[in-house]
């Protein structure tokens, strides 16, 4: 690693630091700064900012931490901070961090170069540029052959035939069109099983070791209160804080070995095996990947989406992924499919994946026709050599995603697991004729559509709030979940219900008509809210993610009325 | 002059002229496309993305993205 320092102005008060991704750039804020920094995001933005202070022979000094760029046009959302940093803030220092193995790419040093020529000069190349159709190109040029000229006398490196042999071996198969999608194919089940192996008893640690011991020592403690008062912590509190950490420490897990594919470099050799498959559907293969983490969990699909550099691409890809069904999903789905249809379940499945295709191509015509016009922008992507894993950065991808998801996911996760059991609970303690009930009730005209009574509404309904909440809350309205005063707390305790017990009612209650449309309604509802709210952190957009909301929930009720009607005609 | 999605494997391309609109070239021009620079096609399967090697660098590019660009192909 090695810095390059050009001194602008007089004199010293403001250092940036600029440069690519991964360069070190964090590495020497933190070794200046210590534990004098303090960590925001960008006005309005979601990059993070990172500045510091610190003191050196008498003088003070504040440090930004510019985001990784490759260069300071506006292609990316990063390159545009930093350009607006550099030329609105005027930094009385910027420092380029540049990876010394990776010299020639680096376009940071020629914008450098802008400042050393001075205005007068500047403003000459600007109006050549201007006046020249490819400008662009020929700065471009220029500026590579500056590099080229510093770095022919500065560095020696390896024969140019050698480090392309290097990087071929294993490239040659992970980037065949046909043995590329089995390794990939192979990648992404090992990774998933990975996501699952390290997620699931941490999680299931939480649901059933951590949330138990807290709920019983609420009961404990609240042994004499109020009937409401105790309810309210063990039902609502504890509950929805406990779905909430559940859900964050599987992210973790799926955070972790998304990190490690991208830090070994495999991920750009996904998008790029998956891309032609990505174009049919107007995007290119940098959407791949998030699609593939909507799998385990729909948020970890929408904070995927940040790896992708074109703002109207990452947009539609983030409506787009909760559209795929995550693992709390497909509980429900078998449950019910094997319930009803026994050894046909699977045709259910296949039916299911079918509609999802046709949902995910109408999806995007509809958004590239009519919502988020605009050029389709192909994929551009440096395919970085393989590399050792470096722990630190995987731990950073997996707390920097982590951070997303508990700044707006997990409380909205809490507070509205809390607002289910409030109106689960209210006026009377007795879910049948709660508020929840009643705003089944008012669903009816819709559920009727479907098949549905206004119980298979509620359930709908609360499934809202998590995925895993429709059984449960199914077992608590059709009187099965004896001892679960509410549908939040059936979710921990699944000692209260028998599966059993819930299919034979759940059979003798439901036409198998109706069955099917609960299970397509289900299948392409409104991703919980917690996907909701990242959606919302996302884009900082209120109309895109009520847009995008409504349009779940409408694709949703069209899903279930359809395969209603087809239901009746078949059974 | 060809378009650099013309090229087979291992074929050298020096770039004449990169076409499309101004957000196109500049994207490109950022990652290394000039004028007169040099390009190794390192993978090209007739459909799909293709990926090329240039100022010590592996790209990949959409085949739309490549076939605006360009070149003469280098004898070796």
């Amino acid at each position: 690693m090695s810095t390059q320092v050009l001194e602008t102005k007089q004199k010293i008060y403001t250092i940036a630091l600029a440069g690519q991704p991964n360069t070190g750039k964090s590495t020497i804020f933190n070794r200046l700064t210590g534990a004098n920094q303090h960590v925001g995001n960008w006005p309005g933005k979601t990059v993070e900012k990172k500045e510091g202070a610190y003191k050196y022979d008498g003088g003070s000094y504040k440090i930004v931490d510019l985001p990784g760029t490759y260069s300071l046009t506006a292609n990316s959302l990063e390159e545009i901070i930093t350009r607006d940093f550099i030329i609105k803030e005027e930094p009385d220092v910027v420092v380029v961090v540049v990876d010394a193995s990776q010299l020639e790419g680096d376009k940071e040093i020629i914008e450098v170069m802008k400042d050393s020529l001075g205005q007068v000069k500047w403003n000459t190349v600007e109006r050549i540029t201007g006046e020249n159709g490819s400008g662009a190109l020929i700065v471009a040029d220029s500026r590579y052959k500056w590099i080229q000229k510093i770095l022919t006398s500065a560095v020696k490196r390896p024969d140019r035939e050698k480090t392309l042999a290097m990087r071929s071996k294993f490239d040659r198969v992970a980037t065949h069109p046909i043995w590329g999608k089995f390794i990939a194919l192979g990648v992404i089940i090992i990774a998933l099983m990975g996501a699952m192996i390290i997620g699931f008893p941490l999680s299931m640690g939480v649901m059933s070791g951590l949330m138990p011991m807290a709920i019983g020592g609420a009961n404990t403690l609240l042994a004499s209160a109020p009937a409401w008062l105790n309810s309210m912590f063990t039902d609502g509190i504890i509950v929805g804080v406990g779905v909430a950490t559940a859900m964050f420490v599987f992210l973790m897990a799926v955070f972790i070995v998304i990190g490690f594919l991208e830090d070994v470099g495999y991920m750009p050799r996904l998008a790029y095996v998956f891309d032609r498959s990505m174009h049919r559907m107007g995007l290119h293969g940098k959407s791949f990947m998030p699609f593939m983490m909507s799998l385990t969990c729909n948020i970890a699909g929408v904070l995927g989406a940040r790896v992708i550099d074109s703002w109207r691409q990452r947009l539609i890809t983030m409506i787009m992924g909760p559209i795929i069904p995550c693992m709390a999903m497909w509980g429900v789905v078998s449950f019910i499919g094997i319930l009803f249809f026994g050894v046909n379940a699977p045709l259910i499945v296949v039916a299911l994946l079918i509609v999802m295709v046709f949902h995910l191509f109408l999806t995007s015509f509809l958004l590239r026709r009519f919502v988020v016009k605009g050029e389709q922008t192909g994929l551009i992507m440096d395919l970085p050599p393989y590399h050792k894993p470096n722990f630190k950065t995987i731990w950073e991808y997996t707390w920097t995603h982590g951070k997303a998801f508990l700044k707006r996911g997990f409380t909205l996760i809490a507070v509205v697991s809390f607002f289910v059991w409030l109106l689960s609970y209210l006026p009377n303690g007795n879910i049948e004729t709660s508020f929840l009930a009643s705003t089944g009730k008012f669903l009816n005209p819709i559920g009727k559509l479907m098949g549905f009574d206004w119980r298979l509404m509620v359930a709908l309904v609360a499934a809202v709030a998590s995925k895993e909440a429709a059984l449960a809350s199914l077992a608590i309205i059709y009187g099965i979940g004896q001892g679960a005063s509410s549908i939040t707390g059936a979710i921990f305790a699944s000692g209260i219900y028998e599966h059993a017990a819930l299919g034979s009612i759940l059979t003798q209650a439901i036409t198998p008509a109706a069955a099917l449309a609960f299970i397509f309604a289900f299948f392409f509802s409104i991703p919980c809210l917690g996907t909701v709210g990242v959606i919302y952190s996302e884009t900082k957009s209120l109309k895109w993610t009520v847009g995008a909301s409504a349009y779940y929930t409408v694709s949703s009720l069209i899903a279930g009325i359809l395969a209603y009607n087809v239901g009746l005609l078949i059974f | 002059m060809a378009p650099l999605s013309t090229l087979g494997n291992g074929e050298v391309g020096v770039v004449q002229e990169i076409t499309g609109g101004y957000g196109f070239i500049s994207r490109i021009s950022a990652t290394g496309f000039t004028p007169d620079i040099e390009v190794t096609m390192v993978r090209n399967w007739k459909r799909g993305p293709v990926i090329v090697f240039l100022r010590d660098t592996q790209l990949a590019l959409g085949r739309g993205e490549a076939s605006k660009i360009m070149v003469r192909r280098k004898e070796i």
